[in-house]
């Protein structure tokens, strides 16, 4: 018979989270890009554990994506142009999201549109069909030529953006931040003006390698996105700098490979964590993490994550 | 979830340079895992390591099977940073591996000659295949295999080759041993033997080997397999890295993961340039 005290520490901690009305069962969430459409990973991992899963980009019509080659590891990281490739936003309804239904996890669709018309189209469609929990407005995807990043570079681009998106749901919105910024916490500022619910960051950071034998850059794209554990202590600064400037939740994400890695963006002030790149090395990644995070609160005598959130001390 | 897969940790009992650059490495796994077929792969990483930080995509070569063990054998040649990490790897050392992954060749038992094309390290999952159709109930298959290869000491595979093969044929790019040229053009001199459709084409091999493949068989009737080879990153269709460009009715394509769609595609299905 354990005493009082023991059974107190012994109880799991509450790993619930509120990310701007949307309550999350924990805070881990997959990456968009990183975890397909869902399906992908439903024979490695048990999806009703996530805290959420947010799909592969949407635009309003299917996109190709750009010719391979599309990927190239770089140390510690990879870099990826894959061009926003994806079945379009009314084929995931009836062909992908039927499967999302069956699981009791929150799904988040990210968005992408080429003009801010796109934009307030999709999250029109999203809007009013059962099981998309929220929206994630995609500005900050450095492979295409119109959209993406060209709205999230600038404060007034984003803020149109958040602003038209709001007009058109009711669902929380979150919008994806890029680091291929001067003040990352402008953008920030701009989209919480402009009613954001949470903000993500960070996507990709703009890269390059070149085949010395060949002369040529190993992608076809020329440049792509960076991510993976080179990244981490990027968008963790940036992280720690939008905290610090805004009131609605901040996701950290980028390069997070295990729960160390997730419990420095949780001290530093996020709300929840996205994992990406490490979801294609590991499956379970997320779920792995999860239970990192949880020995840890029991480690520290934590009954609540939301204890542990934004206790970093200043000043050492 | 009953039904829920996982990354196996797999360990290492060979590993083992048979010619410059190209190992052969037997890893140990549990009997749980799923039986692999013929063209199918697994993404191996050095487990507990962040650097190479992506799986690699390795064909599988053979496998055994008992109560306690899944063997499967692998035989890789060194390209970069992650294979050569591989290398270096000594028995009782840890893999940790995902699979088998991929659509594998499709077979088909009631087609008498089965003709193999493979270039260099493209040999091995077309001696899986080979093997495969030697184990069949009726075993009457005539396999030929047509092997090309930079030069002789780039020649692998061999070994098996004879135990399941009714005839190889050898070419080298610079004559060292059997035919000197391209693989294609051996095959080219045989084509009208298989013409008559008792016959079926696999390949394997690099890029160039399977577009002059392509153009030999334009106009020719005859069903043909190719496995293709591109960067992965998951190998299970999520990160959409490893795309192959294929047509998709009319004058449209469209781009199929190399890792969930295949790799093994139909040569006519591909768009080569």
């Amino acid at each position: 018979m354990k005493n009082k005290k023991e059974q107190i520490n012994n109880s799991e901690p509450s790993m619930a989270v509120d990310i701007g009305g949307l309550i999350l069962k924990n805070p881990l969430m997959t990456a968009s890009g990183t975890f397909g459409y869902g399906k992908e990973y439903a024979p490695y991992i048990d999806i009703n554990r996530l805290g959420a899963l947010i799909v592969k980009g949407l635009s309003l019509e299917a996109r190709k994506g750009n010719p391979p080659p599309r990927i190239m590891e770089t140390p510690c990281g990879m870099l990826n142009a894959i061009g926003m490739e994806n079945v379009g936003v009314r084929a995931f309804i009836d062909e992908k999201l039927p499967f999302l239904r069956s699981f009791d996890v929150a799904v988040i669709a990210n968005i992408f549109g080429e003009t801010i018309n796109e934009y307030k189209k999709i999250a029109a469609i999203l809007s009013t069909v059962e099981g998309i929990h929220g929206l994630e407005i995609n500005i900050s995807c450095p492979n295409v030529k119109r959209g993406g990043i060209a709205f999230g570079a600038h404060p007034d681009t984003a803020y149109e953006v958040t602003g038209a998106v709001k007009s058109f749901t009711d669902l929380p919105v979150i919008v994806k931040l890029t680091p291929n910024v001067g003040d990352i916490a402008e953008i920030a500022e701009s989209v919480e003006a402009a009613g954001a619910d949470a903000i993500s960051l960070i996507n990709t950071l703009t890269g390059m390698s070149v085949d010395i034998e060949q002369r040529a850059p190993h992608l076809k794209n020329i440049t792509g996105g960076l991510s993976g554990p080179a990244i981490k202590p990027i968008a963790l600064r940036m992280v720690w700098e939008v905290v610090n400037r805004v009131s609605i939740p901040v996701i950290g994400v980028g390069g997070i490979i295990d729960a160390n890695d997730a419990l420095e963006f949780l001290i530093v002030g996020a709300r929840a964590v996205q994992i990406g790149t490490a979801n294609f090395i590991n499956p379970r990644a997320t779920l792995d993490i999860l239970e990192g995070i949880d020995n840890y609160l029991k480690r520290h005598h934590m009954k609540d994550i939301n204890d542990l959130i934004g206790t970093l001390k200043d000043g050492r | 979830m009953s039904d829920v897969m996982s990354m196996v940790v797999g360990e290492i009992v060979l590993n083992r340079e048979l010619v410059p650059r190209h190992f052969l490495m037997r890893v140990k796994l549990p009997a749980s895992l799923a039986i692999p077929l013929p063209g199918q792969f697994v993404m191996v990483r050095i487990r507990g390591r962040i650097e190479p930080l992506l799986g690699r995509p390795l064909s599988i070569y053979a496998f055994e099977r008992d109560k306690t063990a899944l063997v499967i054998e692998l035989l890789y040649r060194t390209m970069g940073k992650g294979t050569f990490a591989l290398s270096r790897l000594k028995p009782g050392e840890d893999l940790e591996i995902l699979g088998p992954l991929g659509h594998g060749f499709d077979i088909f038992p009631e087609i008498k000659k089965i003709v193999l094309l493979a270039g260099g390290i493209g040999v091995v999952p077309l001696s899986f295949l080979a093997s495969h159709y030697r184990k069949l109930p009726t075993n009457d298959h005539r396999i030929i295999a047509y092997l090309g290869a930079k030069s002789a000491d780039h020649i692998v595979g061999m070994d098996r080759l004879k135990e399941t093969c009714t005839e190889i044929k050898i070419s080298t790019d610079d004559g060292s041993s059997g035919y000197r040229g391209f693989v294609t053009e051996l095959l080219a001199e045989d084509i009208e033997s298989y013409l008559h459709g008792d016959s079926v084409i696999y390949a394997c091999g690099p890029r160039a080997m399977m577009k002059r493949l392509a153009e030999l068989l334009k106009d020719q009737d005859i069903s043909c397999q190719v496995s293709v080879e591109e960067r992965m990153a998951c190998g299970v269709g999520a990160c959409l890295g490893c795309a192959i460009h294929v047509k998709a009715g009319g004058d449209k394509t469209q781009y199929r993961c190399a890792c969930q769609d295949g790799p093994v595609f139909d040569i006519r299905d591909i768009v080569w340039n």
